[in-house]
């Protein structure tokens, strides 16, 4: 008999499964399968907590102008 | 810079979340091949990955894949005797 587990599963570009699987890194309760370069199952409870976390990384990747400007008057 | 912005932006919003099941763990390749094959006849297919005998039904979808392994399971069983 095959196995059937419930998950939520991710489509998403490579470059952002990477960020999944860095999240899951600490301690692997996020992820259930890696499926390929693009597909990931995760836990159905952990969608939110991924979602907060992703846009919490990318948000730290984002150019602030203000906080350039602030540098530039300060040099 | 805005660019920058816009690029994250859209990658934000490929990410797709599905609710489903992940079935695995199939007996050999004819099992994953028969019932893959039913999931996508039923239109309940969301991802499949015969390299690794792997793939997600929606959630609606599940219910009727694991009656058909067991009728099919039952069939194999009893042709085999």
């Amino acid at each position: 008999m095959p196995k059937a587990t419930r998950g939520v599963l991710i489509e998403c570009d490579p470059s952002i499964k990477a960020l999944i699987v860095n999240i899951d890194s600490s301690q692997h309760n996020i992820i259930l399968d890696e499926l390929d370069d693009t597909h990931l199952m995760i836990h159905p409870s952990m969608v939110e907590v991924v979602k907060q976390k992703l846009n919490k990384m990318l948000a730290e990747n984002t150019y602030n102008p203000n906080e350039e400007a602030a540098k530039a008057t300060g040099k | 810079v805005v660019d920058q912005i816009k690029l994250w932006q859209l990658e934000m919003d490929r990410i797709r979340a599905t609710d489903g099941y992940l079935f695995s763990e199939f007996k050999n390749f004819d099992e994953y091949k028969d019932v893959s094959t039913y999931a996508k006849e039923l239109g309940v297919l969301l991802y499949e990955n015969p390299g690794k005998r792997k793939f997600v039904s929606t959630l609606a979808g599940s219910q009727q894949i694991v009656e058909f392994v067991k009728r099919r399971n039952q069939k194999h069983r009893s042709s085999a005797n």
